[in-house]
């Protein structure tokens, strides 16, 4: 006999939907990357700017006997440092999407999530469910064997030796 | 902080206690060289880059908070109402990691503040 001990923590039984589709990561992915190509963009422009700087300042102090000790980095144009900033913002919006859920720490709630999705409830970007996903932590309780019915045995073991029982016997049984 | 007592009667999973600590890191690290690139192009130089750093790691929080714990917590009301669920305290959501993190940003910042500024 196998005892069944169905442990429900949380009775609202409501099956909700996967939560990281791919689609999500997809999404994380392209924003992360937009991020990217504007910073590159930024960074690109901000070279350019300081190299024009640099030449100006050179060819103004070439033709002008007294140098005027002009700065060799100027302030960067109002664009480029918003265009960094957006920038900045957008590859950090696309890392945040593409992290995994967390996951509560305490048990009830946790072991309350895991009832209620089970593995979809722990899948990562990809839609495969995670290494560290254990599932059910009640699962021993749920599948541990029944009693042993020790008398049963007995009397059983007592009826074959009654019946003269040797390895023959037994083995034909 | 939690007491023992409270430890006991509400346990804690380990593992989804390290999961959310390391999902954290993660990104903080991740993070924290794309700022060093951010300030190297815009140029900071002393405090205004740190302070860039903190402001953007408080707003990397603020995201994190926004599109990872209150969707959770909406989706499922039961249990805590807050940071607690996922952090032993709002601290560890706000400002963990900063340190660590810290290091990755000066390299990329001192990085592209060379290279941009040929």
């Amino acid at each position: 006999m196998v005892l069944h001990h169905h442990i429900y923590l949380h009775t609202g039984g409501r099956t909700q939907t996967n939560l990281q589709h791919p689609i999500m990561t997809w999404i994380s992915k392209s924003v992360t990357g937009l991020g990217l190509v504007l910073l590159a963009h930024a960074c690109y422009s901000a070279n350019e700017h300081s190299a024009l700087n640099a030449l100006s300042t050179a060819s103004l102090s070439s033709t002008t006997s007294h140098s005027i000790s002009m700065p060799s980095v100027a302030s960067l144009p109002l664009d480029i440092s918003i265009e960094t900033v957006v920038a900045i913002f957008t590859v950090c919006l696309g890392l945040v999407l593409g992290t995994p859920e967390l996951r509560p720490i305490e048990w009830r709630v946790w072991a309350g999530k895991i009832e209620r999705e089970g593995e979809k409830g722990f899948m990562n970007g990809s839609g495969e469910v995670d290494v560290g996903y254990i599932g059910n932590p009640f699962k021993m309780l749920e599948s541990r064997p029944g009693f042993v019915d020790i008398r049963k045995q007995r009397k059983d073991f007592a009826e074959w030796v009654r019946e003269g029982g040797s390895v023959e016997v037994g083995s034909k049984k | 902080m939690r007491t023992e007592q409270e430890l006991q009667i509400s346990p804690v999973v380990q593992e989804s206690v390290i999961h959310n600590t390391k999902v954290l890191v993660t990104l903080r690290n991740l993070t924290a060289s794309l700022f060093g690139i951010g300030a190297g192009i815009l140029g900071l130089e002393s405090y205004p880059g740190f302070i860039f750093y903190v402001v953007f790691s408080l707003l990397t929080s603020a995201l994190v908070y926004a599109l990872r714990v209150q969707p959770a917590l909406a989706r499922d009301p039961s249990g805590d109402a807050g940071i607690t669920r996922f952090f032993k305290g709002s601290w560890e959501l706000w400002t963990g990691g900063i340190f660590e993190g810290l290091s990755g940003f000066v390299l990329t910042w001192t990085l592209f503040y060379g290279l941009v500024r040929a």
